[in-house]
């Protein structure tokens, strides 16, 4: 091998090392553009657009789109159950663990407004499973303990899991969606306030607290 | 475990269809090649090949010797 030859070949895979800001530049931008595409439009090339990089450089940290897709699913959804799980004690009254989950999961989603519609897009794609089954078990896990301690010490009635979520949690998704939209029904303009949703909440603990 | 990067080789394909992907799974076979994917998603068809010892002119000499187009994905 000839000194340039050897030069350019140190040169390349010193710039294919990996580079943490490109990594989190491909994540942020990815979703951002599946978000506003869908997954059908999505291609490796619009996103390598998207970045200013080359193909290339994607297929170095991806084996293809549905390994892109299903990566930064997996890392953001561990990512965001992570944070909605921050001080909370599956221990503490019902009242308190739920207005914490409430405080949690509004800034969770409103400080990550593309992540959060990302996420909520996989909920209806065949990645779901792949990406829900695994990664978010120990939030599960904690959820259930929590519902289920509420009923043991009788603090609510005893329920199925899916009707406790979507009372609890479905009327806050709601207000989140509305006010990514910026209207509600029939285009009603709508911004989520402090007061909307500790107001929204009080309703929440009153149906479901004995 | 992650590759090492400079492991990591890249190719522009037309192994499009299920057939076509068939016949390369067996010439990498032969080449006792393990580490091969094919985004057939993709207008590219990327071929992606993580190999400490194999060379891009290898694989493209392999990959055109079997009747497709590869040259190295920049």
């Amino acid at each position: 091998m000839n000194i340039h030859l050897y030069l350019s070949w140190k040169l390349e895979s010193r710039m294919r090392a990996r580079d943490l800001n490109k990594v989190e530049l491909v994540r942020q931008k990815a979703m951002e553009l599946l978000v506003r595409i869908g997954f059908e439009g999505f291609t490796m090339n619009k996103l390598a657009k998207e970045c200013e990089i080359s193909v290339a450089t994607l297929y170095i940290y991806y084996k293809d789109k549905d390994d892109l897709i299903l990566q930064i699913a997996k890392e953001e959804a561990q990512r965001m159950s992570n944070a909605m799980l921050e001080d909370f004690d599956p221990e503490v009254s019902f009242e308190v663990g739920l207005k914490q989950q409430w405080k949690n999961r509004a800034k969770c989603m409103l400080e990550n407004k593309i992540t959060a519609q990302f996420l909520e897009q996989l909920r209806t794609s065949t990645y779901q499973e792949e990406v829900y089954g695994t990664i978010v078990s120990n939030f599960k896990i904690t959820l259930g303990k929590f519902m289920h301690n509420a009923i043991k010490k009788g603090e609510i009635n005893e329920m199925q899991l899916e009707v406790y979520w979507s009372v609890a949690f479905a009327p806050l998704y709601n207000l989140v969606r509305f006010h990514f939209d910026g209207s509600s029904i029939g285009g009603r303009p709508f911004v989520l306030t402090d007061k909307v949703l500790w107001d929204t909440f009080e309703l929440v603990l009153k149906a479901l607290k004995k | 475990m992650e590759p090492d990067f400079k492991d990591i080789l890249l190719f522009k394909t037309n192994i499009q269809t299920a057939d076509d992907k068939s016949l390369i799974a067996k010439v990498m076979e032969k080449h006792k090649i393990k580490q091969w994917t094919i985004d057939q998603q993709d207008v590219d068809c990327v071929l992606r090949i993580v190999s400490p010892v194999l060379k891009l002119e290898e694989v493209i000499h392999l990959v055109s010797k079997n009747g497709y187009q590869c040259e190295e994905l920049i």
